[in-house]
């Protein structure tokens, strides 16, 4: 007598089971007792215990996420500060005559500040590799800052037509701050690493 | 392991504007599953771990693309899935074993008198993943075939095959064939 194969019981388990499968399970108790033992099979693997992860893996993917929202955030600056650069350049022009000479040294000097701490920066910054939580915070919390300051002189034309020329230096100089800053935490993560 | 997990629609939007709390609730709310799914479908726990990781890491990348078709838990679990049988695959490329193999990788004796989670973990990688993916994740053989690469026959004989391992290894504690 023929029995039904395996792909004939899981056919029969599925609902596509031929017209011999299925007169045949009818019929021959040891067919149905195969079937019966898939079935239970199945539940049981369905049964089986959760098996739960043996280590925290969230700090691992958090760091990964503070990295991409730094790095994400320096792309979106870097633009920024094109444009704000451009804005300058173009308010520069008639604002600064022979009497403003001091305050054009001022922000050229920032600017000039600003670009030698960006490319510090990247030195650092080779890999984007974040140490500590703590450090990938203050990280962010300094971008911030300088992401703002970056809207701020992008949008200064538009915003602050009739702002005084000071102004404007004084937000190239908290920037330079900023960067300072940033660059000391990576600084202190390269050493903290041995680079 | 059935997942009946209803994530709120408010916790997935501040997830997807990046807010890192609601990162972190879907990872808790998640990361027993997609573990699961990895350590049943992978025989290394070092493996599952790093699926588990790089499913998040995924996640992460991605939940903004995640328009709400289907529940998350679908979405999330292929990821899992397909990190998963992407390592399968790594792993019989170095080993050289066929993607088809039948044969378990230990000396098991046929009938030998053991529990289920013991004879599941003496199926090849690939017959494992498909009889987790079929029967306990409830994908169908389409679906399968297509994180696999491979043909719907491909799905269903892999499945027959790993049925009647399990059941000669499981052997007297099922009935037998005539």
């Amino acid at each position: 007598m023929m029995h039904c194969t395996m792909d004939d019981l899981l056919a029969l388990q599925a609902g596509e089971a031929s017209v011999w499968a299925r007169r045949h399970v009818e019929d021959c108790a040891a067919c149905r007792a195969e079937l019966d033992s898939l079935y239970q099979r199945v539940a049981q693997l369905k049964a089986l215990p959760a098996l739960r992860p043996p280590r925290d893996r969230w700090s691992i993917v958090r760091d990964a996420v503070r990295v991409d929202r730094v790095r994400r955030r320096r792309t979106w600056s870097g633009w920024g500060l094109a444009a704000a650069a451009a804005l300058v350049g173009i308010l520069l022009v008639p604002r600064f005559g022979p009497d403003g000479s001091k305050l054009h040294a001022e922000l050229a000097n920032a600017k000039g500040q600003s670009a030698t701490l960006e490319d510090q920066l990247q030195n650092y910054d080779v890999d984007g590799r974040v140490l500590t939580g703590r450090m990938a915070a203050r990280v962010a919390e300094l971008e911030d800052k300088i992401a703002v300051i970056d809207g701020d002189l992008a949008r200064w034309g538009a915003v602050k037509p009739q702002a005084q020329d000071a102004e404007l230096v004084q937000l190239w100089q908290q920037r330079v701050e900023l960067m300072r800053q940033l660059v000391n935490v990576r600084v202190s993560s390269a050493r903290y690493v041995g680079l | 392991m059935t997942v009946a997990l209803a994530v709120p629609d408010v916790l997935v939007a501040r997830a997807q504007a990046g807010d890192e709390a609601a990162l972190e609730a879907l990872f808790r709310a998640f990361e027993t599953p997609v573990y699961n799914l990895a350590r049943r479908m992978l025989r290394n726990a070092e493996d599952a771990e790093d699926v588990l990781q790089e499913t998040f890491l995924e996640v992460v990348k991605s939940i903004r693309d995640y328009r709400g078709e289907g529940y998350l838990w679908g979405w999330i679990r292929r990821i899992a899935a397909t990190k998963a049988l992407m390592r399968i695959r790594r792993d019989q490329i170095r080993a050289t074993e066929p993607l088809d193999d039948e044969h378990g990788k230990t000396g098991m004796h046929v009938g030998a008198n053991i529990d289920l989670e013991r004879a599941f973990g003496q199926l090849t990688d690939t017959s494992r993943a498909v009889v987790w993916l079929h029967d306990v994740e409830g994908y169908t053989h389409e679906e399968i075939g297509e994180l696999m690469g491979k043909s719907v026959s491909f799905s269903k004989s892999q499945l027959a095959r790993a049925h009647a391992r399990l059941r000669g290894m499981l052997g007297a504690g099922e009935g037998a064939q005539a």
